[in-house]
């Protein structure tokens, strides 16, 4: 999509050449960490807020040295951690298409559903009444 | 009518892993606020590398990628996600 054709993972090519998901230097298993949310963003229009608080398990994320390319492409950063670190990306040209290193759904409880996935949700709805199921 | 949300979940479920458990959570308590069902479904992601499997995610409203790499099948995973970016459906990868 970024025109790199061979990126790879580093869990599971730990030895390629091209590593666009890399070990970060510091694991965020277990954390979790303030998000600063782009202003005019799905993520920011499901949260109504441009700082939230979200639960990390990982282990790797996006290389930094890739950083410049996916933000000059479709895929735009949207949610980025104090440092800068990226945390959220969105397709532009699509109507719901988030990813993000944190699991908003372990935050999500019956009274209070998680924000994004609601919004994810009424996306599928949208969907769903579009193709006339 | 069925007139239920349909959710592919690209991932190889693992009922031992809590945030696997607290995806499906996660629907429904969004379903629970909208008003509205949700029929969600686990995709392991080796039958995503078979073409009539992949073609047959159209069913779908919605695609979600789970978390808990490394996947069974990390090209049938990128396929699913393709799949959703090529075909618009609403994503999410966490």
């Amino acid at each position: 999509m970024l025109g790199i054709r061979d990126a790879e993972h580093e869990e599971s090519s730990p030895g390629a050449s091209t590593l666009f998901i890399s070990r970060l230097t510091c694991s965020l298993v277990g954390k979790t960490q303030q998000i600063k949310v782009a202003p005019d963003s799905v993520a920011y229009r499901a949260y109504g807020n441009q700082e939230v608080m979200e639960q990390f398990f990982c282990n790797y994320g996006l290389n930094p040295l890739f950083r410049d390319k996916v933000n000059k492409g479709k895929l735009n950063i949207t949610g980025r951690d104090p440092e800068g670190e990226v945390r959220i990306v969105e397709l532009s040209d699509h109507p719901f298409y988030v990813a993000t290193l944190f699991l908003p759904q372990v935050a999500s409880r019956p009274e209070s559903p998680h924000p994004l996935i609601v919004a994810y949700l009424k996306g599928a709805r949208a969907f769903q009444s579009g193709r006339g199921d | 009518m069925d007139r239920s949300i349909k959710v592919g979940i690209i991932g190889d479920y693992n009922p031992e892993l809590s945030y696997h458990k607290a995806t499906n959570e996660a629907l429904e308590h969004a379903a629970k606020a909208l008003s509205v069902t949700v029929d969600f479904q686990w995709l392991p992601t080796q039958s995503l590398e078979n073409p009539s499997e992949l073609k047959n995610l159209e069913r779908f409203h919605a695609l979600w990628c789970s978390p808990g790499s490394p996947y069974k099948s990390m090209d049938g995973a990128l396929l699913g996600v393709r799949f959703a970016r090529e075909a618009g459906r609403p994503f999410i990868g966490t």
